[in-house]
């Protein structure tokens, strides 16, 4: 039956299918084409109105009638734009017509050629007509008689205009020959004749031409091309259209048949469906008679049948039952009147689940429930009612229950001893399962600490039917051991006869426990070296330890009961009490250094925590406070910091404590509105005696100087020693700038006095720079940096002098400021510019690489030199942006020349060790790399030769990761510092690049050719690659060509150069290296 | 009081302005309103027309050579491109490009979409080329996202110029007194200025300089009653031999478009070789050479006089 009506169903679909389908293809074949046709006949309408617009307009201009051309141009706009539609190849729509629509255009253009010339041609023609009687009015001021004639000859000019014959236009030149043969006696009569004759001549002539041009125009079969069109369009309109209607004709009548088909079949599946209700009937009747309730769902979870006794079941549903009802209105319905059980009682989570399981309705009411899942999908759910032996079971479970969760183990055995029952608590406690158990002696507790003399003393109180009390020492399964404390009782049958034991027992393991940490704690208190004090919430003291006694000298009777202030020192204010038992108070507890004082009056200072005991209610029950002697600590503290603020060597305060007392001291010169001076001390000649004598003399003067400075200044003034041999001296509260030059004075004069040391008069002077705040500099550092500033100065000045911090000092400083900050815009100003220089192959002298140069366009000052702006950059950490922007920008400008033919071309990019600290690193580098698309050897990082003299732990990695991506590195001015051979094989260093010095010097100078040929030797030696940097003459490219220098730079060859200008200067080179 | 009726009269005079008929005459007003245009386009091709990385460095854009503010062209006899490269012919004005029936001064494209990617690619001007530009418009978020909400595939040369053509069709030049005096403003022109139009059409200018831009829809030869090039006595260029040089036919050789006069006077230097100077000149020069008269001095000022009321408003334009 089933089976039969999806058999129906399938084949009703097919048919359906297809007629849909069948349908579908008439509508298409009803529409196809006749959209496109729609516009091409549109189009060929439009067409045929604009050509009879032009004609029209084209007559009206050959016949002077239009007064503007924007008509015109509106029309041939218009044309020209179709054309531009219509010629686009492979249109479909066209693809018959192509032929015709090809000759259509060739003949629309030409005539839109014409067109445009007639334009032209008619302007002139029209300015003609106009202006010759206007010419002849000057002719009549000369001589009538020619006037006449020409009036004469204007007339047949004019019905030549109208109605051009041969015959007319022979008469009109045969005139015209005439006229040229008068001659007037003045050349100013005669001149204008001729321009009458020239303009009469001209007229003529362009009359023919726009004739001429007309006819041309009325010649082009612009109107026969578009018939043809037209007529091929619709010839093949005509064709399209019957094969069409052959395919109409055709599926119409598969769509009939199919239609036929589907009647039948609608038919047969209406008998089949009668029959089906029958059997449902049937089914209906056995349903409702069942004593079970009985509900069956379909695959889509709708009521398909019930009977009453379902109904019955749940009476809430009563009046939503009916057939179709889906399950979940039914389940929602239900929602607390039914709790689901699992057949052995545990709360299922899911409501109506598959299978069996049990329902509790909030009448008591239980039913034992099973759905199962039809064939089709659907569900059938049947439930008995079980409510009479549920109550029985419930009965019985409680008394179970009782034991069951009883908090004593519990453990009955048979008079023999074997265990019968044992209870969750037992489980629990002991660790054994009731099923491990049960059958058991329960001596697989014991842990044999119970004398065989105990056990047979229990048996027999027992057996004489009378209750044991005792404790058990015994062993878990898991081994540990543990107290119970245990009552066994018999238990008696009816007759009074033993059956059975039961035991009840306790967990004591705990308060055994508690015992034993309570002693332990005893100890610890005993023993601990910080003193205790335990008070109570009176805060009177309820004991103390022995450590205590050990650092107060007080025992525990002499201050029991008294309170704790009997410690106190006095050094404290009451506040600082207060404000100690408030945190006790709030938080619970507080912790501080504080003085107390002892037994025998001397004071200590202790570290101290205080916290508050409370109940499990939360009321204050106690204190327990515990210190420690913190005399040492506190001793150590002071060291470091004495160390931490003091030179070791002369004990002046350092630069550390300087500056906070610089700070500390410009606050109070602006709270009293006062002046502060600021010396800048620095030694004159002392690295001398530093070095002739060693440092032990250099030391000891310098102790010396510190004396003699420390007694040139008032006890309020600081004498810091800066570092070296400088010293910085603050003068507080000074009233006049004179103050501060009265103590420079003194202070030279007492260094330049002879110092003896070891048997030796020693000589040496100061040079002193002075700020004043606040005129000179608003902050602690500015102050300093102006003092230092003006003390190089004094230096300069002559040595032995002091010298006032000056405003131009202050202009060079503001200059470099405003620098910086133009330096900081200038990246988005678009001001910086990589220059760059090639390097060529010394053998061929062809580029093989470049070298990135930045330079900086300033918009006020012009190109400012990166000797200047560089040591800036790093200053103020610019650099790192500046130095990423500059990367970016060389690799960029490389792969586009690579890109434009430069394949093998490198480049060599700056690198300062500040970049490191800016974050420039091994992934900016690929990251650039890669979005420029460059590989890694395609590019140079060049380090000057003093960064790799930094040799540092850092410098060593970041040259090295960098490495790791494969980029070159190579050293910059080689030769300038002091480089070794160690350096070099520390760093994974590629190029040298010999500096321009020695460059320079070449060849002439032998001092330098012996070094360039060491340093060539040396990179052979160790494998690295050589550049020569200023190269300038044809001589020094001799040399160094001789001497095996791989690769050149400089002047001789390439300055630095834009962009463009390198374009240029890599085509000629290219252009070269071509023709060589 | 006298505010409110200030306004009434201006409201009367402008409802008589736009009710009246246009003046039969061969030059036609200029539109004042053009709804049809797309304005986030026209902002956009705005910001173009305006773009310097339409060029090769960057240096030059659009409204390099057609600067709006005064005429749209450069006032220079060639225009100076990439590199301080130089044109050979004097750029034609921006203004109302849109009226003209052909672009370019020889008419070698039709539309204004064809004539933006002329000078993109001209070595002698922007000299670069759309990868190129793409290239860099494509790192400018802004500009991405602008071509993203009106087009759905970004940016491409068809949007560039698309863009930039309809900007250039905002560009008109309306409401000139000569175009109020065409709408029945019988104030909006001085006498000299009418006896100037009149003169302009007896002596035949108007067959040549008519329509709605007064120009800009038909090829004129130049020299038509005159060898102009033989009197100019230069050398004669390839950017002499005009729409010739696109058809290379021998018949079309020394035909140029005929030039707007809209912005004439404004617009120095004159003609294709930019040969001339002033005005004054240049109608002298079209007088001897397309007319084939001399045309007195006082007539030259009232022609002149005419063809600067033909100078419209536009927001952009401050000359």
């Amino acid at each position: 039956m089933k089976l039969k009506s999806t058999k129906y169903t399938g084949r009703l679909l097919l048919l359906l299918t297809l007629s849909i389908a069948s349908a579908l293809l008439l509508v298409i074949f009803w529409e196809d084409e006749s959209h496109g046709y729609a516009e091409v006949s549109d189009q060929l309408i439009e067409l045929k109105e604009l050509d009879a617009q032009l004609d029209r307009d084209v007559l009206r201009v050959t016949s002077f009638l239009l007064s503007h051309y924007d008509s015109l141009v509106s029309t041939s706009l218009r044309l020209r734009e179709m054309e531009k539609i219509m010629r686009v190849p492979g249109q479909r729509k066209y693809e018959t017509l192509e032929g015709s629509i090809d000759e259509y255009w060739l003949a629309m253009t030409e005539k839109l050629e014409v067109l445009e010339r007639i334009k032209f041609k008619a302007a002139l023609v029209r300015n003609g007509i106009h202006y010759l009687p206007v010419a002849a009015e000057s002719v009549k001021r000369i001589d009538l008689t020619v006037y006449r004639q020409v009036l004469e000859l204007l007339n047949e000019l004019y019905v030549y205009d109208l109605f051009y014959t041969d015959s007319q236009l022979a008469e009109i030149n045969a005139r015209l020959e005439q006229l040229k043969m008068t001659r007037f006696a003045d050349s100013a009569s005669q001149e204008v004749l001729e321009k009458m004759i020239f303009h009469i001549r001209a007229n003529l002539d362009e009359l023919s031409e726009l004739g001429e041009l007309k006819r041309r125009y009325l010649a082009i079969a612009s109107h026969e091309r578009f018939d043809q069109l037209h007529q091929q369009h619709e010839k093949h309109r005509f064709e399209e259209t019957r094969q069409r209607q052959i395919l109409i004709v055709t599926l119409s009548v598969v769509v009939f048949f199919l239609l036929l088909g589907l009647w039948f079949l609608v038919r047969s599946l209406h008998m089949a469906h009668q029959a089906v209700n029958q059997s449902w009937m049937r089914l209906h009747d056995a349903v409702e008679n069942l004593s079970e309730a009985f509900a069956l769902f379909d695959a889509d979870n709708k009521l398909v049948l019930f009977n009453r006794r379902y109904a019955q079941f749940y009476p809430w549903l009563k009046d939503t039952l009916r057939a179709g009802v889906a399950l979940e209105t039914l389940k929602s319905l239900s929602g607390n009147h039914v709790h689901y059980l699992e057949v052995k009682g545990r709360q299922l989570q899911a409501d109506l689940p598959e299978g069996r399981y049990l329902e509790k309705t909030e009448q008591d009411a239980w039913y034992l429930a099973s759905n199962n899942l039809t064939s089709e999908g659907g569900l059938v759910c049947v439930r008995s009612d079980i409510t009479e032996s549920k109550r029985s079971e419930s009965e019985l479970r409680k008394l179970s229950r009782a034991l069951e969760q009883s908090p004593a183990s519990v453990v009955i055995t048979s008079t023999d001893g074997t265990m019968e029952y044992v209870n969750p608590k037992f489980e629990e406690v002991s660790g054994y399962s009731a099923e491990e158990a049960i059958g058991q002696n329960p001596r697989i507790l014991k842990s044999g600490d119970k004398s065989q003399q105990e056990y047979r003393e229990m048996w027999e109180t027992l057996l004489a039917g009378k209750e044991w009390r005792g404790t058990f020492h015994n062993k878990r399964k898991q081994g540990d051991i543990y107290w119970e404390a245990a009552s066994i009782s018999p238990l008696r049958d009816e007759n009074g006869k033993i059956t059975h034991f039961i035991a009840v027992k306790e967990d004591v393991t705990a308060q055994k426990r508690a015992e034993d940490q309570l002693r332990m704690n005893a100890t610890v208190f005993d023993t601990t070296s910080e003193g205790i004090i335990v008070t109570d919430a009176d805060n009177l003291i309820k004991t103390v330890n022995p450590a205590f006694s050990r650092i107060t000298g007080y025992e525990a009777e002499e201050v029991i009961g008294r309170s704790p202030q009997l410690l106190s020192s006095g050094r404290h204010t009451d506040a600082f009490y207060e404000q100690l038992w408030s945190s006790v108070m709030q938080n619970g507890y507080w912790s501080g250094e504080i003085w107390n004082r002892r037994k025998d009056g001397s004071v200590f200072p202790e570290w101290l925590s205080i916290a508050a005991i409370k109940s499990d209610e939360g009321v204050l029950k106690e204190y327990v406070a515990v210190f420690s002697d913190i005399t040492k600590h506190k001793q150590d503290e002071e060291k470091i910091r004495y160390q931490a603020n003091f030179d070791a060597l002369t004990g002046l305060p350092n630069r550390t404590l300087l500056s906070d007392r610089l700070a500390q001291s410009i606050l109070s010169a602006n709270r009293e509105n006062w002046k502060l001076g600021l010396l800048f001390v620095d030694l004159d000649q002392f690295k001398v005696v530093n070095d002739t004598f060693g440092h032990v003399v250099g030391d000891e003067l310098l102790q010396q100087v510190a004396e003699r400075i420390r007694e040139c200044v008032r006890e309020v003034d600081t004498v810091a020693r800066f570092g070296g041999d400088e010293f910085v001296i603050l003068l507080q509260d000074i009233s006049d700038p004179e103050v501060a030059v009265a103590i420079s004075t003194k202070i030279i004069e007492a260094v330049t006095d002879p110092f003896r040391l070891y048997e030796r008069d020693i000589f040496i002077g100061a040079s002193i720079g002075i700020t004043v705040y606040p005129e000179d500099a608003g902050t602690a550092d500015a102050l300093l940096r102006n003092a230092d500033m003006a003390m190089y100065q004094a230096k300069e000045h002559g040595r032995n002098t002091y010298q006032f911090f000056t405003p131009s000092m202050q202009r060079q400083t503001i200059e470099r400021q405003q620098l910086e900050q133009d330096l900081r815009l200038a990246i988005s100003r678009n001001e910086l510019e990589v220059y760059y220089q090639p390097v060529v192959k010394a053998e061929t002298g062809r580029v093989s690489s470049l070298e990135a140069l930045l330079r900086w366009n300033h918009p006020k000052k012009g190109q400012i030199s990166p000797e200047i702006f560089i040591p800036i950059a790093e200053d103020s950490g610019l650099i790192g942006e500046i130095g990423k922007w500059v990367i970016l920008h060389a690799c960029e400008q490389l792969s586009t020349w690579r890109h434009f033919g430069h394949e093998q071309l490198t480049m060599a990019v700056n690198l300062s060790s500040r970049q490191r600290e800016m974050g420039f690193d091994a992934n900016f580098v690929q990251e650039v790399l890669s979005k420029t698309g460059l590989s890694a050897d395609s590019l140079t990082l060049e380090i000057t030769e003093s960064l790799l003299m930094r040799d540092t732990e850092e410098t060593v990695d970041w040259l090295g990761s960098l490495k790791t991506l494969g980029v070159n590195l190579s050293v910059d001015d080689f030769g300038t510092g002091y480089s070794s051979l160690s350096y070099l094989k520390r760093f994974p260093v590629d190029v040298l690049k010999i500096d321009r010095s020695f460059v320079n010097d070449l060849p002439d100078d032998p001092e330098s050719v012996s070094l360039v040929n060491t340093i060539i030797a040396m990179a052979k030696s160790l494998g690295l690659g050589l550049v020569a940097e200023g190269v300038e003459t044809q001589e020094q490219v001799d040399f160094l060509r001789a001497a095996e220098c791989d690769l050149l730079q400089g002047f001789h060859y390439g300055r630095p150069m834009t962009v463009a200008a390198l374009t240029d200067w890599l085509d000629s080179d290219r252009r070269a290296s071509v023709n060589s | 009081m006298f505010n409110y009726l200030i306004i009434l009269i201006i409201y009367l005079l402008s409802a008589n302005v736009q009710g009246a008929e246009v003046r039969n005459e061969p030059i036609k007003p200029l539109p004042l309103h053009q709804p049809d245009l797309n304005l986030k386009l026209v902002d956009l091709g705005d910001r173009l027309f305006h773009d310097p990385r339409l060029s090769q460095d960057n240096s030059i854009s659009c409204a390099s050579c057609h600067v709006l503010s005064s005429g749209g062209t450069d006032r220079l006899p060639v225009s100076v491109g990439v590199g301080g490269a130089k044109g050979g012919i004097k750029a034609p004005t921006v203004y109302n490009s849109s009226f003209n029936f052909v672009q370019f001064w020889d008419g070698r494209v039709d539309t204004l979409e064809d004539q933006a990617a002329g000078p993109v690619h001209n070595p002698l001007e922007m000299n670069s080329n759309w990868t190129e530009v793409i290239g860099k418009l494509q790192n400018d978020q802004e500009i991405v996202v602008s071509f993203r909400s009106l087009f759905d595939d970004g940016i491409t040369p068809e949007n560039i110029v698309a863009a930039i053509a309809e900007f250039e069709k905002s560009l008109v030049t309306a409401n000139s007194r000569f175009d109020r005096w065409l709408l029945g403003d019988d104030s909006a022109l001085t006498d000299f200025e009418l006896i100037g139009y009149r003169l302009f059409k007896s002596y035949g200018c108007i067959s040549c300089h008519q329509g709605a831009n007064v120009g800009g829809n038909l090829y004129a030869y130049m020299g038509a009653m005159g060898d102009y090039f033989k009197d100019r006595k230069s050398v004669v260029t390839t950017a002499d031999f005009g729409r010739f040089n696109v058809t290379g036919k021998e018949d079309d050789k020394h035909f140029f478009k005929v030039p707007s006069l809209r912005l004439a006077a404004i617009n120095s230097p004159y003609f294709h070789d930019a040969s001339v100077q002033t005005l004054s000149e240049a109608v002298l020069v079209m007088g001897r050479y397309q007319l084939g008269r001399e045309i007195s001095a006082s007539d030259v000022d009232a022609i002149v006089a005419f063809i600067s009321s033909l100078l419209g408003e536009h927001h952009r334009l401050k000359p």
